[in-house]
């Protein structure tokens, strides 16, 4: 991800924007000008979109785990670009308020030439802004309808784009059966950043400060295996490697935001131009009939003045210009609006899902849970949630109802396996030994074997007893594990219970859980 | 044997019938205290904004009518705490595995976000009109302020709820000096405060989640008391915040009255702006620890009643017979008083995984965290 380059950025467009408001500011008291002075509160807001989105990037730099804070602080850029939706959201409201007060009483420029000055400077300001800013997160500003979640995905992995295809190509392949192109470079982005990142230490500010450089070390760092899984291997991922699309979601809040700052500009330019050649202005002197402001005082005044002035010599009076001048401005407005409102929404929803713990697009839920039903050794799978922490960070975790703790060790693997080519890299999977009941608690009575039962007294005791179970013959996966169990009358009940039901609870415990 | 889960789709709105989905929605308000007060005030609050519309329609005052706008906008607000505290009702899905408990925490961060917006909003305005202060008409203005001050008393009775003041959320005396810097006509730099619109964005922030609870069903599966302890305890935060943000909020009415009288009696034109800029920094101050909670939240951090707790679990958890080490715990908060956490153990490879899985479980419910992941990763010898 582009953490250095980004800073540079927003720091650049902060200083150049907030020098700009100054300037604003000084020449709207120079000239008195009140819409002068709005518009630099307009700018205003802009220095402090980017202050968040500023802060939101320093912040998602800690990918350190802390302990209050065990995830780090990488969804810091999602909160930023949620934060800048939102505030563009509030200010095209406010925006439209002010069109609506100008539509019932319009008021005329003063001083337009500085005004076209000013808006013109604004209006360069701005466009440089939008030409910092379209590379990195404007690329997904640009198509921002629509799976805009993949797409800065893809431009993402686009720009990463060399490092990525020395990986595994074949894993990416066997995925699972959607064979769209969209998703496979996806996966060889995810899956790229999750294998790259053993090597890496713990200091996370290295880090993230490779970014998109040199992330290709390979399984070096095995380090501690455990069931063939290196445990460095999900301890890494939560240092890991920050993905590209989260930083682009903040970008591309800030983008949107000069965007919306730059056809402010446009307005302002456009609407002082036509008004300067176009509107004829009352002269300062001299009576003046002005019918397009509907200012209660100064009709009345001028009528009233004027009365006798018209019945003798209507031609000399001017009339102040086309009224339709006046009301270009609002209109202009409301259909900036309208643009804004547009191309935003897709960047609220797109934050807004990812905070409310949403799967993941590019994940179906139903898919994964049948591979995972199928691979051998599982029995059932229970509360399963997939959730996306930032950007292409996914986090699995689920309950694993297996036979017992070797055929556990067996498939330990295998499942974290499965989801490393699904892209998630961070799972925990808790082993459930053939209980009936799916919940956290397991009771510890059922046991499935009948060797085991006397050795063990299970049901809560705390006794400790040796695990040494032998294997059991593989039953089906159809969890018809009814199991004789002399001293556990209880437990066959149950148990045929739960056998009848298995099959059924596996599917409405899934569907209550997930 | 019991039904361990309803189909989704009897509570998911039919996207068929637009009628039945709304009646659905209305259904789901009405049934939960809470959400009818907020529904009532809400009401309450749109009705005044509207009779200020065609009040300023007929008077043709400008400043009337943008400032029933600003109403709009703060009801709007209100209506997305509303819309929260519904949404965060809905069974979970396919796309949505924890449900839609989170709609709250980010509602409440949304508004908090508004807020914010809004305080900065009427800073401006203040600074823009100490510039240049207008011509300020104050014969309706008091009038106003007072009937807002009435409507606040109002939503204090109906939302009275003695509580420990934890979250506090905006408090709207703003002075929303609109737009009119210049315009003769009534100084709407007070007449929002007046309206006392209580924006129910606090009451829905982080600390509900869902009423009736259809979600605690993934979290306390088959602990039926869990449900109604949480639903309580979520209303309860509910109301404190409400009673807060209208407090707040009648303080800015009084606010305003003063500087209308100030203004009446003594023609201190200052008084208007200076009256905004202060009660904008009231609803910023205010605002800030609701979005602190929030923002805790939304960022997974770990929640804050459990930091002294956690590290003695991990002690109690450590000292299990075969336990080696306790690896990468992670607990966060889906929504109010709900938490889930993941952690690793490593053991050896001897020992009773069942038991360890038992024993751990039992220690991090006792510290309140029901729905636990506990990864047993047998040590290779």
């Amino acid at each position: 991800m582009d953490c250095e380059p980004n800073r540079a950025r927003l720091m650049c467009m902060l200083w150049l924007t907030f020098g700009f408001f100054v300037v604003e500011v000084v020449v709207s008291r120079l000239t008195s000008s009140l819409a002068m002075l709005s518009d630099s509160f307009h700018m205003l807001s802009d220095v402090i979109a980017l202050v968040v989105a500023l802060i939101a990037v320093r912040f998602a730099a800690k990918t350190q785990s802390t302990s209050k804070n065990t995830f780090g602080w990488i969804r810091a850029e999602v909160m930023g670009a949620l934060v800048n939706a939102v505030f563009l959201t509030a200010l095209c409201f406010t925006i439209v308020l002010e069109a609506i007060e100008r539509f019932s009483e319009p008021r005329e420029i003063q001083n337009a030439v500085v005004v076209i000055g000013v808006g013109a400077a604004g209006l360069l300001v701005n466009l440089l802004g939008l030409c910092m800013f379209h590379g990195s997160g404007g690329g997904g500003g640009g198509s921002a309808h629509g799976h805009s979640h993949s797409h800065s995905h893809v431009s993402g992995s686009n720009s990463s784009g060399q490092w990525l295809r020395k990986k595994k190509r074949a894993e990416a392949n066997k995925l699972s059966g959607n064979g769209s192109s969209v998703r496979d470079q996806e996966e060889i982005n995810i899956l790229v950043s999750g294998s790259a990142i053993n090597g890496v230490n713990p200091d996370k500010q290295d880090v993230f400060g490779t970014c998109r450089s040199d992330l290709l070390r390979d399984n070096s760092m095995e380090g501690l295996q455990l069931n063939g899984i290196s445990v460095l291997d999900d301890h890494h991922d939560e240092f890991g490697d920050f993905d590209d699309s989260a930083s682009q979601l903040n970008m591309r809040g800030v983008f949107l935001h000069v965007l919306g700052d730059a056809l402010g500009s446009v307005i302002v330019v456009v609407n002082a131009l036509i008004f300067y050649f176009v509107w004829n202005p009352c002269p300062e002197s001299g009576p003046c009939i002005n019918m397009c402001l509907h200012d209660h005082c100064i009709d009345r005044e001028h009528l009233n003045g004027t009365q006798s002035n018209i019945s003798q010599n209507s031609e000399n009076i001017p009339e102040a210009g086309p009224c339709w001048v006046l009301f270009l401005d609002p209109t202009l407005c409301c259909i900036m609006v309208c643009i804004l409102l547009y191309t935003t929404y897709p960047l609220l929803k797109e934050s807004a899902l990812i905070l409310l713990q949403t799967v993941p697009k590019q994940i179906d839920m139903q898919l994964i849970n049948e591979k995972l039903r199928n691979l051998e050794g599982v029995l059932a799978v229970h509360e399963l949630h997939v959730w996306q922490l930032a950007g292409s960070r996914i986090i699995a975790t689920a309950h694993i109802k297996c036979r017992d703790p070797t055929a556990y060790m067996d498939v330990a693997k295998r499942i974290k396996d499965f989801f490393h080519n699904e892209g998630i890299h961070a799972t925990t999977i808790q082993p459930e030994f053939a209980s009936v009941n799916s919940e956290s608690r397991i009771s510890l009575c059922e046991l499935p074997c009948k060797t085991q039962c006397a050795l063990k007294q299970c049901c809560g005791n705390g006794e400790k007893s040796s695990s040494d179970l032998k294997l059991e013959t593989p039953s089906t996966h159809s969890l018809e594990v009814i199991r004789e169990s002399p001293e556990h009358p209880n437990i066959r009940t149950e148990r045929s219970e739960a056998g009848s039901n298995a099959v059924k609870n596996k599917d409405t415990q899934y569907e209550s859980a997930v | 044997m019991l039904p361990l889960s309803i189909k989704d789709d009897e509570y998911k709105p039919p996207r068929l019938n637009l009628l039945r989905k709304v009646s659905g929605w209305f259904r789901s308000i009405l049934s939960d205290s809470t959400s009818r007060n907020l529904f009532f005030f809400l009401l309450l609050n749109l009705s005044f904004a509207f009779v200020e519309l065609l009040y300023g329609i007929w008077s043709n005052s400008l400043g009337l009518i943008s400032d029933s706008f600003h109403m709009f906008f703060d009801c709007t607000a209100l209506l997305a705490g509303l819309a929260a505290s519904v949404i965060s009702r809905w069974r979970s899905n396919d796309t949505f595995s924890y449900g839609y408990v989170r709609a709250e925490v980010l509602a409440g961060f949304v508004n908090g976000l508004f807020l914010i917006f809004t305080a900065f909003f009427i800073f401006s305005e203040g600074i823009e009109r100490a510039l240049e202060p207008p011509d300020v008409h104050h014969d309706r203005l008091l009038s106003i302020s007072v009937l807002g001050f009435l409507v606040n008393l109002v939503g204090i009775f109906v939302f009275k709820h003695g509580g420990h003041g934890h979250s506090h959320d905006g408090g709207h005396g703003h002075s929303h000096s609109l737009f009119n810097g210049g315009i003769p006509g009534l100084n709407h730099g007070h007449s929002h405060g007046e309206h006392g619109h209580s924006h129910g964005h606090r009451p829905l922030h982080s600390h509900d989640h869902g009423h009736g609870h259809s979600h605690s069903q993934e979290h306390c599966h088959d602990d039926h008391q869990c449900d109604t302890l949480q639903a309580k305890g979520s209303n309860k935060q509910i109301l404190e915040g409400v009673f807060l943000h209208i407090v707040a909020d009648t303080l800015g009415s009084i606010g305003v009255i003063i500087s209308a009288l100030l203004m009446q009696n003594y023609g201190l034109m200052i008084a208007d702006p200076i009256c905004s800029m202060l009660i904008s920094f009231l609803i910023g101050i205010s605002v800030v620890p609701l979005l602190k909670q929030s923002i805790g939240i939304l960022m997974q951090r770990t929640p804050p009643s459990l930091d002294h707790v956690l590290p003695q679990c991990y002690q109690r958890v450590q000292h299990l017979q075969g336990v080696y080490s306790l690896i990468d715990p992670h607990f966060w908060t889906l929504c109010s008083e709900v938490y889930i956490g993941t952690v690793k153990l490593l053991v050896a490879p001897d020992a009773d995984a069942r038991w360890i899985l038992s024993q751990t479980h039992s220690i991090f419910t006792q510290a309140g965290i029901r729905q636990l992941y506990v990864q047993i990763d047998f040590a290779a010898l």
